[in-house]
């Protein structure tokens, strides 16, 4: 086991393969084996938790911002480089489905409601359509749900669906409220 | 510390990006990252892409501020950022989790194959593409026994039918790719097929506003002489219409045939407007010039846009007048001429027998009429005329697809109503078997049966706006064809025999009682007739 100062120079020798505990000028602090150094854009790749099962973190890491590592043994390179498969196809798809998750869940979020209110949403939303026009939950897209989000605050809609959303959102503050006095 | 030979390799690229930061780059893509600026504030999104250059910047969607840093920036806490491009300058660590990069998640290709792979694609994507075609029409060729009838371009069809397999068993993985570079190389392709196609094109339009002209004049007499004429008349006139509304499309026909591969979708938007029909009228008439194994297919979708317009075209405003009155009425209506079979057949045909079946209809027309002598006669005489007459056909049948579009939307409103389409496919399987002629017949006998389910109560009303809607259809078909068709006296004979046939036909769907057996032996007979 080696220890040596950070620095740039030291690093250029770094290898693929080996194990290192790395502290940065950020504070962050992780062990990881390198995937691969950069010199061109001064990146180096770790991967960390390679030994539980094929999922891992990778880390692209600028080693401008490594304030010391410390070298902790050596192994196999971990790319195969025979077992390099890309599938583009698939990489696509995957961002695609991600990015429409993403504005999914975007959606679900109010944008400078309270944490109640996006709980009441999100119990809401387990039983009715619901979004969000700026504060106001709009159920079924009609009634709508303004601050405080209470019964009181239900408008509009048709007299029955009124009633339900006033039920259910009654209905959700009580079970909030018996979570929040059990977790507390 | 050992050198692994990728690291290795990785010298020999110079300022490029080392192999293994590409591929770790290439592996994270769509995955949800952290990103450590220098501030030390965090962003959280989704690894879009990444600089390559010498600076490794990168890209993340949909990203948001997880931690906030040391320093004001110009991007909230809480605001979502579409795009957000972090510099090379800024990045001091990207973070990602679970991430599998043996190839855990990626099924077989790996890059080089990949790029390989697009590569030959390009160049064979046509191929491949009418080899899938000529897979799907290769079995209906056998059983119908018209291999021999069909053109040169059948043959090399074939062959690349041959090829494809081989391409598909080496590489199974790519074949997603190759179906997703196909519209990327779709826009390549049309530049070769132009060159190739061009020519087919130039003599093959002539041809196809032959048959337009051909079929209108039998659809004038009777126009139901042969179910499978009527409707390739009409698909003519969709064609036609398409050709004279996009002139400049002519060139592009490869590539907008290529697209007509996928039918299934574009049948799916043509029902919902007119305007996808006219488009893929010309896609159907590109590819009708191109090769004629492909117009086989393409029958399928000409159906449906034709079919429509036909639908359209026969639909008289009295006819939707009386529409109201009938649930079915619209059905009714269309069912009396050929075309509206047409209709119906496209509604029911998303199952894959019935495509098979009219691209058999397709190809009946074309075989029907290459070994026909006269009929050739009758090409070239229309040819000659063509060129103004294709014209002017053109002109009047625009005119009218304005009326067209509304009542296709009427036809799709119908068709899920009405239960027809299950009773065409049933019918129309059985039509498979037998050979074009036969489908032309089975057409009918489709109609025949929805005529039963549909005209149970309103049997009379049925045979009233048959006949109302047939002279008017006719009488309009007539007056384009007839200045479009006149000079053809050959035709007439054959229009003659047609009609007869014709009027077979309604008289049949007029009568409930026909039936599917029926079917098959008119078919036979007007094989017959026509070989």
């Amino acid at each position: 086991m080696a220890m040596m100062d950070g620095g740039n120079n030291n690093l250029e020798e770094l290898a693929v393969g080996c194990m290192l505990s790395i502290r940065t000028t950020l504070g962050d602090e992780f062990e990881g084996q390198v995937v691969t150094f950069d010199r061109p854009s001064n990146i180096l790749v770790l991967q960390e938790g390679f030994k539980h099962g094929p999922r891992r973190n990778i880390r692209l890491l600028k080693t401008n911002y490594i304030k010391d590592f410390t070298f902790l043994g050596q192994s196999d390179d971990p790319l195969d480089p025979n077992n390099c498969f890309l599938d583009l196809t698939a990489l696509q798809t995957r961002e695609e489905l991600a990015i429409r998750q993403a504005e999914a869940d975007a959606e679900r979020i109010g944008v400078g409601v309270t944490t109640e209110a996006q709980s009441i949403f999100d119990a809401l939303s387990k039983t009715l359509p619901v979004r969000w026009d700026k504060t106001v939950i709009v159920v079924m897209n009609e009634v709508r749900v303004g601050s405080p989000y209470n019964s009181e605050s239900v408008i509009g809609g048709t007299p029955a669906a009124n009633d339900r959303v006033k039920k259910m959102l009654e209905f959700e503050r009580k079970r909030l409220q018996i979570r929040g006095t059990i977790g507390q | 510390m050992g050198c692994s030979k990728r690291e290795m390799l990785t010298e020999d690229h110079g300022e490029s990006m080392s192999d293994a930061l590409l591929f770790t780059t290439i592996s994270i893509i769509g995955l949800p990252v952290d990103v450590h600026v220098r501030d030390g504030s965090v962003y959280s999104g989704i690894f879009h892409t990444a600089s390559v250059d010498a600076d490794f910047g990168v890209v993340l969607k949909k990203a948001r501020m997880t931690k906030k840093g040391m320093f004001d920036t110009n991007v909230g806490t809480e605001v979502v950022i579409d795009t957000l491009v972090i510099l090379a300058n800024d990045l001091v660590q990207l973070v990602t989790k679970g991430v599998t990069l043996d190839g855990g998640n990626v099924t077989r290709s790996d890059e080089e194959a990949v790029t390989c792979e697009v590569e030959n694609h390009i160049g064979s994507l046509m191929d491949a593409k009418q080899d899938n075609q000529s897979r799907n029409r290769s079995p209906v060729q056998m059983e119908n026994g018209f291999a021999h009838g069909f053109p040169r371009s059948i043959a090399v069809n074939e062959h690349e039918g041959e090829k494809l397999p081989v391409k598909k068993t080496d590489r199974k993985d790519f074949a997603k790719i190759e179906a997703d570079s196909a519209s990327s190389i779709n826009d390549r392709q049309p530049g070769d097929d132009k060159s190739k196609g061009k020519a087919d094109n130039c003599r093959q339009k002539p041809e196809v506003v032959k048959r337009k002209i051909n079929e209108k004049i039998q659809s004038l007499n009777s126009s139901h002489g042969n179910l499978v004429q009527v409707e390739v008349v009409e698909h003519g006139s969709t064609y036609m219409i398409s050709n004279t509304s996009d002139n400049g499309l002519s060139c592009d026909n490869a590539a907008s045939s290529v697209k007509l591969d996928d039918r299934c979708s574009e049948r799916s938007k043509s029902a919902d407007s007119a305007s996808t029909i006219s488009t893929q009228g010309v896609d159907l008439i590109s590819e009708s010039h191109n090769l004629l194994p492909k117009p086989v297919e393409i029958s399928t979708p000409r159906g449906t846009g034709s079919t429509r317009n036909a639908k359209e075209f026969k639909l008289n405003p009295a006819a939707k007048i009386f529409s109201p009155s009938f649930i079915h009425p619209s059905s009714v209506t269309a069912a009396v001429p050929t075309s509206p079979n047409m209709v119906y057949v496209p509604n029911s045909s998303p199952s894959v027998s019935f495509t098979a079946i009219q691209p058999q209809v397709g190809f009946s027309s074309f075989v029907s009429r290459p070994p026909l002598p006269l009929k050739v006669a009758e090409y070239s005489n229309v040819s000659v005329g063509n060129c103004g007459s294709g014209s002017q056909l053109s002109q009047p049948i625009i005119g009218q697809l304005a009326h067209r579009t509304q009542p296709l939307r009427y036809t799709a409103h119908y068709t899920p109503d009405l239960s027809e389409p299950a009773y065409l496919q049933p019918s129309s399987p059985a039509v498979m078997v037998g050979r074009s002629g036969q489908l032309v017949y089975v057409h009918p006998v489709s109609h025949e049966l929805i005529h039963g389910a549909t005209t149970i109560s309103p049997v009379s009303a049925h045979p009233m706006s048959n006949h109302v809607q047939f002279p008017k259809q006719q009488g309009g078909t007539v007056g384009q064809a007839i200045q479009v068709c006149v000079p053809p006296p050959v035709l007439s004979g054959e229009q003659q025999s047609y009609a007869l046939q014709s009027h077979i036909q309604l008289l049949q769907p007029s009568f409930p009682t026909t039936r599917p057996f029926s079917a098959p032996v008119t078919n036979g007979f007007y094989g017959a007739k026509f070989s």
